[in-house]
């Protein structure tokens, strides 16, 4: 392992650990008495009192966190306020959907804005280029609750093409998943492939410029080889890594989406959590995608390292 | 130093005027000023002029956006609510960058542990999801008009750390920095003659990038009914109150929608633009923060 | 009193269906040898508007929680569509003389979907934990001495006091269901419910859905679908085009502005029925200047309970100005307030109160109230009360209700059939739910003595004083009764809305 995985390993450990600090605090904060104001009229003082102790909340506070901490290592993330289950295992199922509509969202946007990103580049100046640039700038101003909306009442409503919402688990049936994951997906999507079209057109852009590029071409090789051969080649390193982050952050849970389509991923569960004031099971998510945030990065930072060895230098 | 900031700021105007999605993007945020300013008296009707028999009523002359259903002026309701999301869009970017510009400042100008302690904290915030984050801090806040503006604060604040950082990493190394360390000029003294107005160039471009994010995000907590209350009128909380007549009534989603859309588009124009003139290097993390989701 | 330590019913949501009563009924549902065409197998998708938040029918207190367990689990008793109590696991019962002692005679042979046999002590149990662990019906056995299991077939329940309302306090609703000890100790049942019902818990998907599959150990008429998937749709307009997509069959969650249309067309099968919840504004008594009746008085005055009840319904709503609905059999009618902002301010100014700002509490778990709440503003604005609304999660609605922290609040009652139901816990000085602390001795001395009157007719003249009394003194201002809306497709045969909002699945076919 080089010193740079390992100065990264290390500072990744460093930030997840204020990461539970600040998971932590989020149930120290609420003001009043958490397990109290969860539990609402269904209180009744064992019920309370059970919850109160396995959130250890009954000890001091440092004591508090270094058991948080402690048990989260080892897969403990406490019990639902609403439910009485191991947030653990409720956040854990919820997984599959979140990374199944992610990924799709980011293949559509990668489907979208490769060849749109790349042609915009290629043919600088020109009418794709201009439609490019409209198109990014629409997807990251346009809220995409709304587009969501529009989107149901387009092709939902109107059309009667796709069920407006709700969720079928790609292994019980791969064809409704599918039929469902398409209105979410595209909706994330679209916002994705608009940061990726720009990102990908800059950074061909500037391969393009480069004095290999114009070498090339001074040869006598058509636009189209040298786009192919040298050009993509060597913008695609950072696209990747873009992609990767956008991953990363989808993988976080799409709330707004999710609550729109009645997606059960994460961040569906975080808005109930929130919601019903389910302190653990907030708690929980946040945590699992602070981490998988961190994860993912950590896995670009090295992956891009390999790819790129100028960067271990740094 | 102000003989350059000056020429940098005419140079910066007349890029502007020369493309014409910036002044687009201007115009429209004027108006908003305007309308953020002045809606309660451009508005032709009450906010809460509750009228149950005029409910869901579609766009007429007397109602240029049509009536939500509770018969209220949509129009009028779309005009108020400008002033919410720009309120809660200068706070929430301004708290970002107070806060975040400090600790970038003394992150980059001190170094050592300072530095290390400071940015791993922010990395920290860096860690979540903007809105998960948001939507955190609102759970643990209660939902509310300032507890909105505080989660967006926090949640842009490590960008402009990292901006300001940056800038200030680069700007240190410089010679006429070196020559005044030398000199014996206080911290204070350096940090505002010359550090300061060498990076004032990427916040400017980053502040107005994030007021268009920061109005997205408020518009996504009002969507999810933890952002503003009713009954306030706030853009998102309009989509999240319509969502369930949207079928018969377009109008509901529709207005607030593209108020929300041409806000963030405004200030994205004029954002980019800025970049384009202003900080070519590209210090500003624009992309990074772009999704709201 | 043993209500006080009674916490069903989320705050003021009752789930506390039910005893002999009145309702208005839709036609019968023909139940036995209901072997329709065609019908047999397929799964029918209901598509409920929440998600339950567990799946113990002792513990949870929310609606959607037993929207699934209704299909799941057996009570002793149960209501028919006339809101009458039938047999059901017991298949009869005997009353000693002095009205203390009740026999009740078990159905032989019935076992749990694990295939492990229901006996006596699996009723002795399921009541013990609900008193014992002080459970949110605990309440209903407030005169319960003890349960006895002689033999598997024979229950004995002793009273402390003759409860001629025990029947529909053994059977109004599913909360008081007969559990598994084996389930209930592995701690499965929160999440996978052992019942003896028509259908079984299979899977439960949070956020998502509850799947239960036909228990093919059910006692009864074996259930023609094979199963039933409860998905979770909050919106309405999802849920109408799930409807109509056919990705569910069955909804309670339409769009209320679109029901009248729906009702018409002929594409859905939509019934309306009055129910027997109500929604009300209460004054906090326990603050200035709300003690002051003149001051209740004005502010329903100064309502608009029409058009409030169109903001809020859609109009899929009665207005009323006390709690029982017309449809039953103790409805009292009185209307003594009508819409007349003069009348209100002459009122406040009798109380020598002006400018006032109330704080109005509402909550985002149940939209009406804050829908309603903006119409209430405009309306206390005409006679210079200025509302300041405030709208918080139910949790929070709930910690501040119980706190008093609070000028108004709105909300509903769900459910509620018998007037002690109506009446006690909430009007009583020392009801469980009296959160706007009123109190009234007089109202006091009617509502103890008709809890313990036998004669029909004097208990209906003592609760008609109450509720006289009660409006009077505004200590709610009933707003309206809402309707029971359901929809289903054409595919689905032999369902029934009923006024309880008991979803029944049972006796349901799906043709092709």
């Amino acid at each position: 392992m080089s010193r740079f995985v390992l100065r990264r390993l290390l500072q990744s450990a460093v930030v997840l650990l204020g990461v539970t600090l600040v998971v932590f605090l989020l149930l120290q904060l609420v003001p009043g008495d958490p397990v109290r104001v969860a539990l609402g009229t269904r209180f009744d003082p064992q019920t309370y009192e059970a919850l109160r102790t396995r959130a250890g909340l009954d000890r001091p506070l440092v004591a508090q966190y270094f058991s948080y901490v402690g048990r989260a290592v080892t897969g403990d993330l406490g019990v639902s306020f609403r439910s009485g289950q191991p947030v653990t295992r409720i956040v854990l199922e919820r997984l599959p959907a979140t990374l199944s509509l992610a990924l799709t969202a980011v293949l559509i946007a990668v489907l979208v804005a490769f060849p749109l990103g790349v042609l915009a580049a290629v043919r600088s100046g020109s009418a794709l280029d201009h439609a490019a640039r409209v198109f990014s700038q629409f997807g990251v101003s346009v809220p995409d609750f709304w587009m969501g909306i529009m989107g149901i009442l387009l092709f939902a409503g109107v059309l009667g093409w796709l069920p407006p919402s709700g969720y079928v688990p790609l292994t019980e049936d791969p064809a409704g998943w599918l039929a469902h994951v398409l209105l979410p997906a595209a909706t994330v999507g679209l916002v994705t492939a608009s940061i990726l079209t720009r990102f990908i057109r800059s950074s061909v852009l500037e391969v393009l410029s480069a004095d290999y590029v114009r070498t090339a071409e001074a040869k006598g090789l058509r636009t189209r080889v040298v786009v192919l051969r040298h050009v993509l080649r060597n913008a695609l390193i950072p696209v990747i890594t873009v992609v990767a982050v956008q991953l990363a952050s989808l993988l976080g849970g799409v709330i707004v989406v999710e609550v729109l389509f009645a997606w059960p991923g994460i961040g569906r569960l975080t808005y109930d959590a929130v919601q019903a004031r389910d302190y653990p099971v907030l708690q929980g998510a946040v945590l699992l995608v602070a981490a998988l945030f961190l994860l993912m990065n950590l896995l670009v930072d090295i992956l891009y390292a390999r790819l790129d060895p100028r960067i271990t230098a740094r | 130093m102000s003989a350059a900031r000056d020429s940098q700021a005419r140079r910066a105007l007349s890029a502007l005027r020369h493309d014409p999605p910036a002044v687009a993007g201007a115009v429209v945020l004027l108006a908003l000023v305007v309308v953020g300013t002045a809606g309660r008296w451009l508005a032709p009707a009450g906010v809460n002029d509750v009228d149950v028999d005029q409910m869901l009523h579609p766009p007429s002359w007397a109602h240029p956006f049509g009536t939500d259903e509770l018969g209220r002026d949509v129009l009028s309701r779309v005009l108020v609510a400008a002033r919410v999301s720009l309120e809660v869009g200068v706070v929430s970017v301004g708290i970002a960058l107070l806060v975040g510009a400090g600790i970038g400042l003394v992150a980059g100008y001190y170094r050592g542990w300072v530095d290390n302690v400071l940015m791993r904290g922010m990395d920290v915030l860096f860690a979540f999801p903007v809105l998960l984050l948001a939507v955190a801090i609102v759970a643990v806040l209660g939902p509310g008009l300032l507890t909105a503006m505080i989660a967006i604060g926090v949640v842009y604040t490590p960008i402009f750390a990292r901006v300001t950082r940056a800038g200030v990493l680069s700007v240190r190394e410089q010679v006429f920095v070196r020559a005044a360390v030398s000199i014996g000029a206080s911290d204070l003294r350096i940090i505002r003659r010359h550090v300061l107005p060498n990076i004032a160039a990427p916040l400017i471009v980053q502040t107005s990038l994030s007021l268009a994010f920061a109005i997205l995000s408020e518009a996504a907590l009002s969507f999810l009914g933890l952002g503003i209350q009713p009954p306030a009128p706030a853009w998102g909380r309009m989509l999240f109150d319509g969502r369930g007549f949207v079928t018969e009534a377009w109008w509901l989603g529709f207005f607030p929608g593209a108020a929300i859309f041409l806000t963030v588009l405004a200030f994205n124009l004029v954002g980019d633009a800025l970049r384009d003139v202003l900080d070519p290097r590209q210090l500003t993390l624009g992309e990074a923060s772009r999704s709201t989701t | 009193m043993s209500r006080i330590g009674s916490r069903l019913i989320g705050g003021a949501l009752a789930l506390a269906l039910v005893t002999v009563g009145g309702c208005s009924s839709g036609e019968s549902v023909d139940v036995d040898g209901a072997a329709t065409q065609g019908g047999a197998g397929g799964v029918l998708t209901a598509a409920i508007g929440g998600e339950p938040d567990q799946l113990d029918p002792h513990r949870t207190s929310a609606y959607y929680s037993f929207e699934v367990l209704e299909n799941v689990y057996d009570t002793l008793v149960e209501p028919d569509e006339n809101l009458r109590m039938q047999p059901s696991l017991a298949t009869k019962w005997t009353t000693s003389a002095d009205q203390l002692t009740w026999t009740f005679t078990l159905r032989g042979g019935v076992r749990f979907s694990d295939g492990s046999p229901l006996t006596a002590e699996d009723v002795k149990y399921s009541y013990d934990r609900i008193v014992g662990e002080k459970l949110n019906a605990a309440y209903r056995f407030a005169a319960v001495k003890s349960v006895a299991a002689p033999d598997p077939t024979t229950v004995v329940v002793t009273l402390s006091a003759p409860t001629p309302n025990l029947l529909a306090n053994l059977g109004g609703f599913k909360g008081v269901a007969i559990v598994e000890k084996s389930n209930v100790e592995s701690g499965a049942i929160k999440t996978k419910p052992v019942g003896s019902g028509p259908f079984a818990v299979a899977s439960y998907t949070s956020g998502d859905s509850v799947k239960l599959v036909r228990n093919d150990n059910y006692w009864n008429t074996k259930p023609k679908l094979d199963g039933v998937t409860f998905t979770f749709v909050k919106d309405p307009t999802v849920a109408l085009q799930n409807l109509r997509g056919g990705e569910a069959q069955w909804t309670d969650n339409l769009p209320p502005q679109q029901v009248p249309a729906l009702t018409d067309g002929g594409e859905l099968t939509v019934q309306r029925k009055p129910s027997a919840d109500y929604w009300y504004l209460a004054l906090n008594q326990a603050r200035k200047p709300y003690g002051d009746v003149n001051v209740r008085r004005a502010v329903a005055f100064a309502l608009d309970p029409a058009a409030i009840t169109k903001a809020a319904k859609f109009g899929l709503a009665t207005v009323n100005q006390t709690a029982i609905p017309k449809g039953s059999s103790w409805y009292y009618e009185y209307a003594p307030y009508r819409h007349d902002p003069e009348q209100a301010k002459a009122l406040l100014g009798q109380a020598g109160v002006s400018g006032l700002t109330m704080d109005l509490m509402v909550t985002s778990e149940y939209p009406e109230t804050v829908s309603a709440a903006q119409v209430i503003a405009a309306q206390l604005k005409e006679v210079g009360i200025t509302v300041k609304i405030r709208t918080l999660d139910f949790a929070q609605w709930l910690d501040e209700q119980g706190r008093g922290t609070f000028d108004a609040f709105m909300l509903g009652w769900l459910g509620n059939i018998d007037p002690d139901e109506f009446y006690y816990a909430q009007h009583h000085s020392g009801g469980a739910f009296n959160f706007q602390k009123y109190r009234n001795p007089a109202v006091d001395r009617l509502l103890d003595a008709a809890r313990t009157q036998t004669d029909q007719g004097a208990r209906k003249q003592a609760y008609d004083q109450a509720a006289k009394q009660i409006v009077d003194d505004a200590s709610y201002i009933y707003l309206y009764n809402p309707d029971v809306v359901q929809g289903w497709s054409k595919k689905v045969t032999g369902y029934q809305a009923r006024t309880d909002r008991a979803i029944r699945f049972r006796d349901v076919a799906l043709t092709k």
